[in-house]
Formats: C-alpha cells, sequence, structure tokens
C-alpha cells in the first residue's frame, strides 16, 4: 500500500551523478578524431550497413533466404546463406562494369514473391534448383546494390558493411525458421512466407506499372 | 616528351586510390597506423581471411603464425618505405583477398597443401605490407605508423587464433565459412568499384 511506483530515489541520484559525467566526456572528446569524418561523404561503413536494410523489398528477400532454407534443413539451412553474398557481389560487380541486366526491379519483386511462396507452401525442390533460384535473385539484387553504390563512397568499408547487413538478414530469417521446432512455430513461419510474398506481389506491381 | 606513358599513369592513379594514406586519428603517428587497419580495412581482411583458412586446416605450424603473419607484413611494409613511392597494387590486392576469401568459403574440402598454405601466409602479408609501407612513404611519421599497424595486426591475430583453436563445433566451422564468403563478396564489389573509378 502507498507504493511509489516511479524510480526510487537511489537510482534517481544515480542517474544525477552519471550526467556531469557523461557532459565532461563529450566536451573532452577530440575532436581531431571526428574531423575527418567527410573523408568519404558518400558513406562508409553505416551508410553501408544501413544501405539494404533501408529497402522493404530487399529486406523481406533476404529474410525470406533464411526462412525457406530453414524450411529446407541442412544442408540449404547453411548452404543458401553461404552462396548467397559473393553471388549477389558478382551481381554488384556486373552494374559497377557497366553491363546492363533488365528487368532489375522485376526480378528483386519477383524473389520476394517467389521464395515468399516457397516458405508458405513448404516447398522443398532440390537442392541444385534452389541454390540455382537463390542464386539468380542475388545477381538483381546484387546489380541494384551496385548500381547504387555511391562514386564517393569508402569501397571497402561500405562494401563489407552491406555484406555483413545482408549475412545478419539472412540469420534473422534463419532463427525465424528455427521457430519451427516449437508448437504453432510452424504455422508462424507459414504465415511469414505469406507476408514476404504479400510484400514481394505489391512490389512486383509497383515495378510492372 | 619524357616520364611514364599515359597507361602507366592511369593505371598508378586508379591503385592508388582506396589504399590512401593515413586517417588522422589525434593520437599521433603511432595511432594513426593502429587505425589504418580498421579505416583502410583491406589488410585487416586478408589478416582475418587468412587466419580463417589456416584453422581450417588445423595444421601444427598454426601457433607460429601470429609471429610469421605480423612479422612478415613488417617486413614487406619497411621495404615498402624504402620503395619510397606508392605501388600501384589496389587491383591485386583487391583479387588476391578475394580469393583467399573463396577458399575460406569453400572450406577444409579443398585440402589444400601445406606449403602452399604456409607460403601464402608468409608471402601475401609481405606483399600487403610491402604496398601499405609504400602509401605511408610521404607521410611525415610513417615508420611509427608502421609499426602501429604492425602491432594492431599482432594482436588482432594473436586473439584470433586464441578465440578460433581448433577443433571446431560444427556452427562455428560453417560461421568461418560465411565470414569468408562475406570478405569474397566485398573483394568482388572493391574490384567492381576500383574498376568503375573515373580516372
Amino acid at each position: 500500500m502507498g507504493q511509489c511506483w516511479g524510480p526510487s530515489p537511489w537510482a534517481v541520484r544515480r542517474r544525477l551523478s552519471l550526467l556531469p559525467a557523461a557532459l565532461v566526456a563529450t566536451v573532452l572528446t577530440p575532436a581531431a578524431a571526428w574531423a575527418h569524418a567527410d573523408l568519404h561523404p558518400g558513406g562508409g561503413f553505416v551508410a553501408g550497413f544501413l544501405h539494404p536494410i533501408s529497402g522493404l523489398d530487399h529486406v523481406v528477400a533476404m529474410v525470406a533466404v533464411g526462412l525457406w532454407g530453414a524450411v529446407l534443413g541442412p544442408p540449404a539451412l547453411w548452404l543458401l546463406p553461404l552462396a548467397f553474398p559473393p553471388v549477389m557481389a558478382l551481381g554488384g560487380l556486373l552494374a559497377l562494369l557497366g553491363m546492363p541486366l533488365p528487368g532489375v526491379e522485376v526480378g528483386i519483386a519477383l524473389s520476394g514473391l517467389v521464395m515468399g511462396v516457397m516458405v508458405l507452401f513448404e516447398l522443398r525442390p532440390p537442392l541444385w534448383l534452389a541454390a540455382l533460384i537463390v542464386a539468380t535473385f542475388a545477381v538483381f539484387h546484387g546489380h541494384a546494390h551496385g548500381a547504387e553504390l555511391p562514386a564517393d563512397a569508402h569501397p571497402l568499408l561500405y562494401s563489407l558493411a552491406f555484406v555483413i547487413a545482408t549475412g545478419l538478414l539472412h540469420l534473422v530469417g534463419i532463427l525465424l525458421g528455427e521457430a519451427r521446432r516449437w508448437p504453432g512455430g510452424r504455422l508462424l513461419v507459414r504465415l511469414a512466407g505469406a507476408g514476404v510474398a504479400l510484400v514481394g506481389l505489391w512490389f512486383l506491381e509497383r515495378a510492372l506499372q | 616528351m619524357s616520364g611514364p606513358g599515359p597507361t602507366a599513369t592511369l593505371w598508378s592513379h586508379r591503385g592508388s586510390l582506396p589504399l590512401a594514406h593515413l586517417v588522422p586519428t589525434g593520437l599521433g603517428p603511432w595511432g594513426d597506423g593502429m587505425a589504418r587497419l580498421v579505416l583502410q580495412p583491406l589488410d585487416l581482411l586478408l589478416l582475418v581471411a587468412l587466419v580463417l583458412l589456416a584453422v581450417q586446416s588445423g595444421r601444427p605450424w598454426l601457433d607460429r603464425l601470429a609471429l610469421v603473419l605480423p612479422l612478415s607484413w613488417l617486413v614487406g611494409g619497411l621495404g615498402g618505405l624504402v620503395v619510397g613511392m606508392e605501388l600501384p597494387m589496389a587491383l591485386p590486392c583487391a583479387a588476391l583477398v578475394t580469393a583467399v576469401g573463396v577458399l575460406v568459403t569453400l572450406g577444409p574440402a579443398l585440402r589444400l597443401g601445406e606449403r602452399f598454405l604456409f607460403g601464402g601466409t608468409a608471402v601475401l602479408p609481405f606483399l600487403f605490407g610491402l604496398v601499405a609501407g609504400s602509401s605511408l612513404a610521404g607521410h611525415g611519421g610513417a615508420l611509427p605508423a608502421l609499426l602501429g599497424e604492425a602491432v594492431a595486426i599482432a594482436v588482432v591475430t594473436a586473439l584470433l587464433l586464441m578465440a578460433l583453436d581448433p577443433p571446431h563445433p560444427r556452427w562455428l566451422a560453417l560461421g568461418l565459412r560465411v565470414v569468408g564468403s562475406w570478405i569474397a563478396a566485398s573483394g568482388l564489389l572493391m574490384l567492381g568499384w576500383l574498376s568503375r573509378q573515373p580516372l
């Protein structure tokens, strides 16, 4: 009774005592360390990391790769995410070399739709076919990324970061897919596949307009 | 007309772009050199890829790698300082990182020969050190910067070797291959970027 639900006086005092320390640390941070932040205005690690996760069409497709891998089980579980980044980079290389790829946006939208349907209906084609499907879509995604790579970005930091972000999106898909081990998890994964397919369909409609 | 031909000039200009020099950190040349490993991470990628390749193979000379790799890089770097002009090696270096990344991705199934592996872990750091040293040669405090980066390389190598001591559980073995595929992908993109740069 009469219980106080706010932070305890001790916690408030502790927070207040941290404030001056944080202010002092901020003021004393050497400005020289940040003076060259704009060496690559096109972006470095953070820009590269944010690039793949800033487009919903890319995000759902990357997550779907992991989800589908989980549905297929080993060895596809690790083979698809293992093969995706280098093949995607090959697509990026084509774009950077100035080689056009027709229907990139359609291909990206189709990747979400097709892999979403695969997860929704738990389709299990032979491994070579699954790898071929994923690799084909990886080329489209890579081409789009390569074409959008800012000319003044730090090339290696940017590339490394967006490859890592892509890999982490696959990991999210795999972890979601592992929910199939639990009761109700299978339904959850199939629903996630349906969501991916719907997003893919929406982007396909936009790409075909 | 004297001087290098247009092809040589273009090639050297292209080669110097992504391996550019030192970023002042405010910590002096020693700290700038250490930071270079992270801010210009081609050397870092090579070192990670070589360590992964070595630990995947589980060779008995693994503990010697902690000494061989940084030392070889440092000797190359000192050679680069002596050369004194920036070597246009960005494309070959990116291609080599890509190739080592591909080898890591393919995993221990490749069964690479002992000499090939040990030679690679000694020769490639030397080459990369040579390029790094040559790019630092024009800077004031190039030697402490080179030493700083060599120390950073030694620390990272030792930490990686300690953390990845074989035998590996299955998930970690797969994780190493995934990291290899990321390195290969980054190297490929770097190659594309290098070819795209306006000269």
